[in-house]
């Protein structure tokens, strides 16, 4: 290894340990407001795998990150001011310890959430099979994620798709507290790969030289296309968990000194000094350099300002495209045009797929099946199984690698089936997907459209039938769209395929048939603008997907019966049109929320309390909602036909409403 | 611990009041009985006395003279030596009685509800006297005991429903409208569930209002001053809450006219009774006898006043429109006194120097049309009392003898309305008899005068 080389590793870990020292000393005095979990005893391991990166190789990494960003290339005061809580820290004062973005270098995040960032690796493969772009991927984990379902889902899923990823864990024997020798049914863990069907490595996680041999070839591999590698990396920690936390109730202090006398800088050091023959002068010169480059750090981080307060709830959503008009669309009405829900989505998603090539979807028989509601039929042939991959049932673990695909640079659209199943990956969504664009203060786009089917009907039983999307709507960062017909079906998916969000598309699965006119033209329908399906006079109906069918059946006896129906679908539900809703309000003084899930803390609820907020002057009833009832969904057809609203239920809530 | 200081309720159907002055200062100690501030209620000026011992705090956003409260709005505290008042901005701006909250279903706890399925008590016609009207198992146990007819004295006990149509609930948006228009929407009945009034109640009554009116530019827009949004509501509140019905007959008047006309032969009388003083004092000779036409319909009973408690009022046409005073326990002055009073009455009315507590405690009202050549008609009662007598006037009129002869006699037009609540149509018929006997009877007796 040339000189150069070796005192570059030198370099990186002392920048490592001496930041790491500092934030402990700052820890202590109080300038850190939240956790600090240090890299001090594992230095080698980022200094040995990142030397073989580039900026484009993106990071995906754990709790324990400082190393691993400062690895990568991150300026120390970057790091030691984001732990400060400032506007200049990496994640500009909104991550802190556990949530460090850089993607300029490609440092894709740190993550509190154990066994992430292996998808996310594997969705950073996945955008560079895709691109074609030669990057590779790498995962830093630590022996607390390897008994995790991420760890088994995202190294299966690099396995068959041989991803260019690096799974690097660092073995320090404990999980937070708890020792890998209790959690593991073998002491271990390179040697797992084998049962994965791709290369394992464990190796001396102090010998900086080791893990750096070990990573120049499984990186070389993967560049070459030879998939993924699991690096071992045996290593310990010798600072506590957090700072400040007690450290001696799970390990002694034995253990811990015997662990810092294999301190990895210590004994690199003596082997420059001995082996390759570099003067002591050299070093303690680069030794005199990092202390001044962390006390200036500091310094920095210090007297940088705190963030804007007012700027707490930016970059939740991606700034606003414009859109592709629509205007007069609906005006015209070419027979051979009516067609049915399902038809119009493939079209949005075939249009758009052939539009960017960056498109790919992830589901269970989405390839040559064509997917089981036929939402990518003949697709496969045109676009191959790279972009119409077929997945195992692994459901966090192929949403997780959608969330890391589009961290860098390309649209996955994620599949279902059944919305149901998305309820296994809820963890990706929630705490990853839907938080990138924040955490990393925009610099990350996250265009992720997750489709599945909802609703209750033909006896679908309560794993396929379950709609949750008020749930969704809790999520900040998730648009949550629910289309009731195939024109909005059309222009909301062409939307979402454009936008740079992170987008729920459900599509109740007893309207996917319903057909009506679509233009064949390009025409988008922006989110958070509720359709007026009917104007009326008497009273405003809100309702969603089926049940806006459901409430437009009775429209017309009620008109007879002299009641005026204004029916509304505010067709997403995050952002949800309010002020469609308090318009209609207005006008008539009346509303009916009609839902087909429970009502607890749901979509009607939510509407009804916005409209007491700020319509209640308008209101001439109390606000009325007709929702499912609260129970899972049964299966057999008289117990299924009583947990949802009918349309009987419906016209008698809106006779009921007028004579309140 | 703090004593709220709330615009108290002058008069029963006293909604709002005007307040005037504080009497005392903020930070005095107030004693129990302490004149503490004035306040205008429907027609008159009173000053409050403190019913709470302690020292005044008034608070910034207190009532300043002249603004208008709702009653129950708290506008002050007691306060005891080093305590500090509650938070003012806390309070609401209106504290209803639980009474008035009775709308929508009875509120019964699962074992009440039990039990008058038990006794076969309909829990919609029990009046509750738990907390905000929720109604305990003695409640059921009063009304199955009135279903068997039990009752006592002179006070009979009746099952009170939710008789009262008038609103107390009316939807945001109705109230809206009302304000935009001008419409008390408090006296209008509410098409809505449980009452409530509704957008197009509000806009049905102010087309009521609207129409009939000329257009803009050639008549002329009077603005409803607040007495006569009173008068207003008192009357309509009398058509909604009672089933009036009216009786008519004429009596013999020329004993009535020889009595008045001696009266006024004689020297020294300061105040000759009037035709109307005569037969108030006669009215309550006669509700001696016929007391139900002098009862009040309570909550739970009819209740009928003692000899000593027949205050009559006389219904007043003023320049600010009608005005009822009272005269006290007519049976127990004489004539003279009775004439005295009335015509200084008339007079404080007609000056707008009259009391809240003199228009206070009626059981029975006289109003007299009979200046106007008006023979019949059908007054109003004045809610809360049972029946008002309306004087029609006195004309000669053939009159047959018993042997067919035809002669010119004095006859005095009478109109009896009645709450056919309180009483049937004979009791009311005896009693207009009685009366009318009474007057074609009258004779100048000593203790008469």
């Amino acid at each position: 290894m040339p000189h150069q080389e070796l005192l570059s590793l030198f370099r990186t870990m002392l920048i490592i340990r001496h930041t790491e020292e500092e934030l402990a000393r700052c820890h202590q005095r109080g300038l850190i407001f939240g956790a600090c979990h240090t890299y001090v005893g594992q230095e080698a391991i980022s200094t040995g795998v990142c030397a073989h990166l580039t900026k484009d190789d993106p990071v995906f990494s754990t709790h324990r990150g400082h190393g691993h960003a400062l690895s990568k290339g991150m300026h120390p005061r970057e790091l030691m001011a984001e732990l400060f809580g400032r506007a200049t820290g990496c994640s500009r004062g909104r991550g802190g310890s556990m949530h460090l973005f850089s993607p300029e270098i490609g440092m894709m995040g740190t993550s509190g959430i154990v066994g992430a960032c292996i998808l996310q690796a594997c969705g950073g493969g996945y955008s560079s099979k895709l691109m074609k772009s030669g990057s590779v991927a790498a995962a830093f984990f630590g022996d607390g994620a390897v008994n995790n379902g991420a760890f088994h889902e995202g190294l299966n899923m690099a396995s068959i798709w041989k991803l260019p990823v690096l799974f690097i864990c660092e073995n320090n024997q404990f999980a937070t507290e708890v020792p890998f020798s209790y959690s593991s049914g073998i002491p271990d863990v390179g040697r797992r790969a084998a049962n994965y069907g791709i290369p394992g490595f464990e190796v001396d996680g102090n010998d900086v030289i080791a893990v750096s041999e070990v990573a120049r070839e499984a990186v070389a591999r993967a560049r070459a296309g030879g998939g993924a590698t699991l690096i071992e990396c045996k290593t310990y920690r010798t600072r506590p968990h957090a700072e400040g936390m007690g450290d001696f109730s799970y390990r002694t202090r034995e253990q811990v000194e015997e662990w810092k006398r294999k301190c990895p800088i210590t004994f690199f050091r003596a082997r420059l000094l001995k082996e390759f023959g570099i003067n002591e002068i050299t070093l303690e010169k680069i030794e005199s350099e990092i202390q001044s480059l962390v006390a200036e750090s500091r310094s920095f981080a210090e007297s940088s300002p705190l963030p804007d307060p007012s700027t707490a709830a930016m970059n939740v959503y991606a700034p606003r495209k414009s859109l592709t008009s629509h205007t007069s669309l609906m005006e015209q009405k070419d027979p051979l045009r009516i067609i049915t829900f399902t038809q119009a989505t493939h079209e949005a998603l075939a249009e758009e797929m052939a539009a960017n090539p960056n498109i790919f979807v992830m589901g269970e028989g989405i390839g040559v099946r064509g997917g089981n509601f036929k939402t990518t039929a003949g697709l496969y042939d045109l676009y191959g199984p790279v972009r119409l991959c077929d997945t195992p049932i692994s459901e966090r673990g192929f949403v997780g690698l959608a969330g890391g695909a589009a961290m860098t640079g390309t649209r996955p659209v994620v599949d279902f089936m059944f919305a149901d199943f998305i309820l296994d990956s809820i963890g990706e969504i929630i705490n990853q997907i839907a938080k990138m664009q924040y955490m990393s203060s925009g610099r990350l786009k996250m265009p992720v459209l997750l489709r599945g089917c909802i609703g209750i009907g033909h006896s679908a039983a309560t794993h396929h039938s379950g709609s949750y999307y008020a749930m969704y709507a809790q999520v900040p960062g998730l648009r949550v769209v629910v289309p009731s017909n195939a024109y909005d079906a059309k222009g909301l998916m062409k939307h979402a395929l454009r936008c740079d969000d992170p987008v729920m598309f459900l599509e109740h699965r007893e309207i996917l048939t319903n057909k009506c006119h679509v233009p064949a033209e390009d025409y988008e329908i922006e989110f958070g603008r509720a359709a007026i399906v009917r104007a009326g006079k008497d009273v405003t109906v809100v309702a969603l997907a089926r049940m806006v069918h459901l409430a437009m059946s009775v429209c017309e006896q009620l008109e007879k019966e002299g009641v005026s129906v204004e029916l509304i679908d505010p067709r997403t539900v995050s952002p949800l049109d309010t002020s469609t809703i308090l318009k209609s309000v207005a006008k008539t003084g009346r509303l009916l929320i009609v839902d087909e899930p429970p009502a607890p803390c749901g979509f009607a609820s939510e509407i009804a309390a916005q409209v007491v907020d700020a319509g209640f002057n308008d209101l001439d009833a109390p606000i009325r909602r007709l929702t499912g009832v609260f129970t899972p969904t049964p299966y057999s057809p008289p117990l299924e036909a009583v947990v949802v609203p009918s349309a009987v239920e419906i016209a008698d809530a809106i006779r009921a409403l007028v004579k309140e | 611990m703090a004593q709220e200081i709330i615009i108290p309720r002058l008069g029963w159907s006293m909604e709002e009041g005007t307040f005037v002055a504080w009497l005392k200062n903020d930070g005095d100690f107030v004693k129990r009985g302490d004149p503490l501030f004035e306040l205008e209620g429907e027609k008159a000026t009173q000053e409050i006395e403190a019913v709470d011992e302690g020292i005044l705090r008034i608070p910034l956003t207190g009532p300043k003279p002249g603004s208008i409260h709702k009653v129950g709005t708290i506008i002050g505290y007691l306060v005891g030596a080093g305590e500090s008042p509650p938070e003012f901005a806390n309070h609401s701006q209106q504290v209803k009685p639980a009474v008035l909250n009775t709308s929508g279903p009875p509120v019964a706890s699962p074992s009440v509800r039990q039990l008058a399925r038990k006794v076969g008590v309909d829990l919609s016609q029990v009046k509750g006297t738990g907390s905000r009207g929720r109604i305990l198992q003695e409640d059921i146990e009063y009304a199955k005991a009135n279903l068997s007819g039990e009752c006592s004295g002179t006070v009979i006990p009746v099952l009170s429903g939710s008789d009262n149509q008038r609103s107390f609930i009316a939807s945001p948006r109705a109230r809206r409208l009302a304000s935009i228009l001008g419409v008390d929407w408090k006296l209008l009945i509410g098409s809505g569930a449980g009452g409530r009034v509704r957008e197009c109640d509000v806009k049905a009554a102010s087309a009521t209002l609207a129409h009939g009116t000329t257009p803009a530019g050639v008549g002329q827009r009077i603005p409803i001053s607040k007495r006569r949004r009173l008068i207003a509501q008192r009357l309509l509140i009398s058509r909604q809450q009672t089933v009036p019905v009216t009786i008519n007959t004429r009596v013999d008047a020329t004993n009535l006219v020889n009595i008045r006309n001696k009266f006024k032969s004689m020297n020294g009388i300061n105040s000759i009774p009037s035709f109307q003083d005569i037969i108030t004092k006669l009215v309550a000779e006669v509700l001696k006898e016929h007391s139900m036409v002098a009862g009040r319909w309570e909550e739970d009973a009819i209740v009928l006043p003692a000899h000593n408690e027949l205050h009559i009022g006389m219904a007043v046409d003023t320049e600010d429109g009608l005005m009822v005073p009272v005269i006290r326990n007519v049976a127990g002055i004489t004539l003279r006194e009775l004439a005295v009073q009335s015509k200084s009455l008339v007079q404080q009315a007609r000056a707008g120097k009259i009391t809240a507590a003199q228009m206070q405690g009626g059981v029975f009202t006289i109003t007299n049309l009979g200046a106007f050549g008006i023979d019949f008609f059908t007054p109003v009662i004045n809610f809360p009392e049972a029946a008002i007598l309306g004087l029609g006037a006195i004309k000669s009129e053939p009159f047959f003898l018993d042997d067919g002869l035809m002669v010119p006699r004095l006859q005095l037009a009478l109109s009896l309305t009645f709450d056919h609540r309180v009483i049937d149509g004979a009791p009311a018929a005896r009693f207009l008899q009685s009366l009318g006997s009474a007057i074609a009877n009258l004779e100048l007796k000593e203790n008469f005068c």
